[in-house]
């Protein structure tokens, strides 16, 4: 909202504080200072300040509310413009409310010979700061108006009209030609103004082209409405019409604002278009709004901000801020200005008292000694860190990519048994989809590095992954590694997973050929990673048109955190003994699982004498392999251990 | 005679300086008609005298024996020129490539050991929400134009979305845990916006959930000062404004005195002199009832701040797109003093 400083000074003229402190103290209170300019305004230096509004506060939308947060902060009176009585008519204007759940007050008048005209200056060089177009006296009057007070309205030619104003849900109307001649398509719950045959405005949006005010409309009905805000923001939001009465009327406004508006209003068409009114004040108000009352604790200031204000000072502050403030027992009774609908609640009184009382009061030049409380950090986020440091260690760089990703990349990335997470409005139209797999970014990112001549690729990202199963959407964290090599070395990436694995404490890692393979994968070349039976991963080589070789692996971190927690090995043993290694050699079918016989062998022995078991060698003998075992056993004498590992794997002699 | 023979072997041995030289000297000595023999009349000895000749005979060997063996142990750790010269080595010219942490992923850390250091927890929440949790139980209600101000990403309207805010966290954490905590969770959110060189759809957000029977503004704002100051330096000014979100009251917007042009006004701070940080406030009494907590028996601040502005002008990057990107780059022999 925009304000010039002498429109602040004329409103509150015992104000001593300049444009600069005025714009510090509003922002310090709530409304932050977005601009500050100098200008010229009828012939007179100025300052044009404009202030972030939130949407709490839509009585700040105007010049008189944010007038009035001034005088309050310093504790001075305000001088709202003077209204000389009106004279009314005895006409009674016909106007029907068809929707009274939706309408909170309508007040209306009729005008007569008026005569309409090009805007005086003064009034054209504001509504140019505030970037509305002068159109024509009226027109103009009704926008300075709802600069002024804050509260939108709406005149209409009253020659143009058909019978009786009705406030009603949208029947038999299709469109509506508005007054900037843009058409606008409507549906059956649009709120909207109409007469007797035609629609005349979308309600609290904007006006239609039908009975639009030109400079020789001589009889007027104007009119200013208060609606449930949750339709009008509802009704903007879906037709996506963007008004200043719209952005008004979508918040909270106080229905007894319209009492001084709509004079404020009459009295400025008189004074500049003549006219007389010729009816009588229509009123709508069904259900009158009375002032809030509220019990309030003065000692709570001092324990929400941490230093002490007095009784004496939250009472001054609630009684600039226009409360009615009496003593009730310890308590207060404050009886709250109707134009804040934001304030209903005890809270809200104490953010009164200390918003006014100033954050800057509040001196806390030391980090608090807050209470002590448990640690309760997951280990999932451990795991994280230490996969990072282990990544980082070894060469690894991070990247991170957005989860939202396009369908191709999905697509080609894909490999598990779920259904795709689909955005439903997403403005990004080449991002729908919200990925399935962590090699989206890692894919994505090593064909950029490529083009741009990178070298030395090993990435790796941390993030969630995304699908659904059952009507259920699932998430979990996944950890994806990428690394590319200028020969066949499929083993590399084997080894960054088995030394991140086992640097966690994992040991029992198994690779079979993968189940599930997506599109960008090797179909020969790509295996499950199977931790205690439970698939936690896969590793595969990417197909490559240029012949390169990449890498990926993905690990599912949350699977892996589940496995972590219940597992408790322990690493640190006392060497006493030289170790002795020995060798077996074992020749198995092609199609049986080393794993199973390494799982068999490990069930015979006693781990307390085993300080590594791997497999050292592996060749080809027609339709079998021959894997050599590798022993190392610890705290066995060498004829104790030759004799153990004779046993375990059923051999006569062995070489040492 | 035989002690004078200990005496010249060791002046013998004193030169040698190969095995091989030793070895001449041993088989010398010890070798078939070598130096060291009992003496020629032995066999005509009394047997007392045997005794008493054989026993010196004998230690004198003995003690000959360990001479050399001593000196073949000394020998053999010095090396000859030849094998020390065929065991060694040039350092050569690889650099290894060294590993990089994502600038979001070293921010968050910072903060999160600054946090640690103060005893809070780090959590984690989903990024896939519903209306109630991203929403409704932090006071926002259904079709209230508060919603306006962050545009949501629907996966199904209305019910699922990607989170707007951290925020969302706080209701899960309080609907799961009992009070009282001091959480932070740094994570992604998500608005529909058009992505360009300074605006995403993602953002990176740290958000931060205080529950005790007692706090109050000061608390939040000494802990904002700690941070800020750990941040910055000492110098660093900061100042806490009102503002207004549903899920707290009072609200506060901590800014911080633009490091680019110290107050002054530049393209960084767009002018004002000042960046926002984010939001702040004493959790609203409606949020804590919602999850079951009684409001007068527990207080609690709340505080989310944007990462992503921050990271961008440390390390200097102007395209935001870059930081979720497929141009992020990495020095590969470098890394930024870590310590």
């Amino acid at each position: 909202m925009k304000i010039l400083y002498s429109y602040i000074k004329k409103l509150v003229p015992a104000l001593k504080a300049d444009a600069k402190e005025v714009g510090e103290i509003l922002t310090m209170t709530g409304f932050m200072l977005d601009g500050f300019e100098k200008v010229e305004y009828q012939g007179k230096k100025d300052y044009l300040m404009s202030f972030e509004i939130r949407n709490n506060r839509p009585d700040c939308l105007s010049i008189i509310g944010l007038a009035r947060e001034v005088a309050a902060y310093y504790g001075l009176s305000i001088k709202t413009p003077v209204i000389k009585k009106l004279e009314f008519g005895k006409n009674k204007i016909s106007i029907n409310v068809n929707e009274e759940k939706l309408i909170k007050r309508i007040v209306a008048v009729e005008m007569e010979n008026i005569k309409n005209s090009e805007s005086p200056k003064w009034l054209k060089s504001l509504l140019n700061f505030y970037q509305i177009n002068s159109v024509n006296c009226l027109v103009d009057l009704s926008n300075y108006a709802m600069l002024m007070t804050g509260q939108p309205s709406h005149i209409f030619d009253k020659e143009k009209i058909k019978g009786s104003l009705s406030w009603s849900l949208n029947k038999k109307h299709e469109k509506i030609i508005t007054l900037d001649k843009s058409e606008i398509k409507i549906n059956n719950s649009t709120l909207i103004v109409e007469d007797d045959n035609e629609i005349l405005a979308l309600a609290g949006i904007v006006g239609g082209d039908k009975a639009r005010i030109e400079l020789k409309t001589k009889s007027i009905i104007l009119e200013m409405a208060t609606y449930d805000n949750a339709i009008i923001s509802k009704n903007s939001r879906k037709l996506n019409i963007i008004t200043e009465a719209g952005n008004r009327l979508s918040k909270e406004l106080d229905p007894n604002n319209l009492d001084f508006s709509i004079r404020f209003l009459i009295s400025i068409i008189q004074e500049n278009c003549k006219g007389d009114i010729s009816s009588r004040l229509f009123d709508y108000y069904p259900k009158k709004e009375k002032a809030k009352v509220i019990l309030f604790d003065p000692s709570l200031p001092t324990a929400f901000a941490g230093v002490k204000i007095t009784v004496q000072k939250s009472e001054k502050i609630l009684k600039n801020l226009g409360c009615k403030v009496s003593k009730k027992g310890k308590k207060l009774l404050v009886v709250l200005p109707q134009n804040r609908t934001d304030l209903s609640i005890e809270e809200d009184i104490i953010e009164e008292v200390i918003r006014i009382f100033g954050y800057y009061n509040i001196k806390s030049d030391n980090a608090p000694a807050l209470e002590v409380v448990k640690n309760i950090t997951p280990i999932s986020f451990y795991l994280q860190e230490k996969v990072r440091d282990i990544l980082q260690a070894n060469g690894f760089d991070e990247v991170l990519s957005s989860p939202l990703v396009s369908k191709a990349i999905n697509k080609e990335t894909k490999y598990k048994n779920m259904g795709l997470v689909i955005m439903q409005n997403s403005v990004n139209e080449e991002f729908p989809e919200l990925r399935q797999s962590i090699a989206t970014g890692l894919v994505l990112q090593i064909r950029n590095y490529l083009k741009l001549g990178v070298e030395n690729i090993k990435i790796f990202e941390i993030g969630k992954v995304f699908g659904e199963e059952n009507k259920k959407y699932l998430e979990n964290n996944s950890l994806g590694i990428l690394i590319n090599s200028d020969k066949k070395e499929i083993y590399k990436i084997k080894e960054a997973i088995e030394n991140l694995l086992r640097s966690l404490g994992i040991e029992n890692i198994k690779y079979f050929p993968a189940k599930q393979k997506p599109e960008i994968a090797n179909q020969f070349s790509i295996f499950d990673i199977i931790i205690n039976k439970e698939n936690v991963g896969i590793i595969y080589k990417l197909n490559s048109q240029e012949n390169k070789n990449i890498y990926f692996a993905e690990i599912n971190l949350d699977e892996l955190t589940t496995i972590l927690e219940k597992n408790h090995g322990q690493a640190t043993i006392e060497i006493t003994q030289k170790l002795v290694t020995l060798d077996a050699n074992v020749e198995l079918e092609k199609e049986e699982s080393i794993y199973d016989f390494l799982e068999s062998v490990q069930e015979k022995i006693n781990k307390k004498n085993i300080m590594a078991i791997r497999i050292f060698d592996v060749f080809p003998l027609g339709s079998k392999i021959r894997y050599t075992i590798r022993v190392s056993y610890e705290g066995l004498s060498d004829q104790e251990a030759k004799k153990f590992h004779m046993a375990i794997f059923g051999l006569t002699d062995v070489k040492q | 005679m035989n002690r004078e023979i200990i005496k010249k072997l060791e002046e013998e041995i004193a030169v040698v300086n190969s095995v091989d030289d030793l070895a001449k000297i041993k088989n010398k000595y010890f070798g078939k008609g070598g130096l060291f023999k009992l003496p020629e009349n032995f066999k005509q000895l009394s047997a007392e005298e045997k005794k008493s000749q054989g026993t010196i005979f004998y230690n004198i060997k003995s003690k000959a024996e360990q001479i050399l063996s001593q000196k073949e142990i000394d020998l053999k750790k010095v090396l000859s020129q030849d094998t020390v010269k065929k065991q060694a080595e040039e350092l050569g010219f690889d650099i290894p490539k060294i590993g990089h942490l994502h600038p979001i992923t070293q921010t968050i850390r910072m903060l999160n050991n600054l946090f640690i250091g103060m005893g809070y927890s780090i959590m984690e929440g989903p990024e896939i929400e519903t209306d109630e949790y991203c929403f409704k139980r932090l006071n926002v209600p259904k079709d209230h134009p508060a919603r306006d101000m962050q545009d949501t990403i629907y996966i199904k309207e209305p019910n699922y979305l990607l989170r707007t805010q951290t925020s969302s966290i706080d209701a899960r954490i309080l609907e799961k845990y009992k009070p009282p905590f001091k959480v932070v969770c740094p994570g992604r959110v998500y608005r529909n916006e058009k992505a360009n060189k300074s605006n995403h759809f993602i953002f990176h957000h740290y958000q931060g959930l205080v529950v005790l029977p007692k706090t109050n503004l000061k608390d939040l704002f000494g802990t904002f000062d700690y941070i800020f100051k750990a941040m910055y330096g000492k110098d660093v000014v900061v100042r806490y404004r009102n503002k207004y979100y549903p899920e707290v009251e009072p609200g506060v917007g901590p800014d911080m005195q633009c490091f680019n042009c110290k107050g002054k006004g530049c393209s960084l701070c767009k002018g004002v002199g000042w960046i926002e940080m984010g939001g702040a406030g004493i959790r609203h009494p409606n949020v804590l009832k919602m999850a079951g907590i009684d409001p007068k028996k527990y207080m609690a601040f709340a505080f989310g701040l944007g990462l992503d502005r921050f990271v961008m002008a440390k390390y200097k990057i102007t395209d935001i797109r870059t930081l979720l990107g497929g141009n992020i780059g990495y020095k590969p022999y470098q890394n930024e003093n870590t310590l």
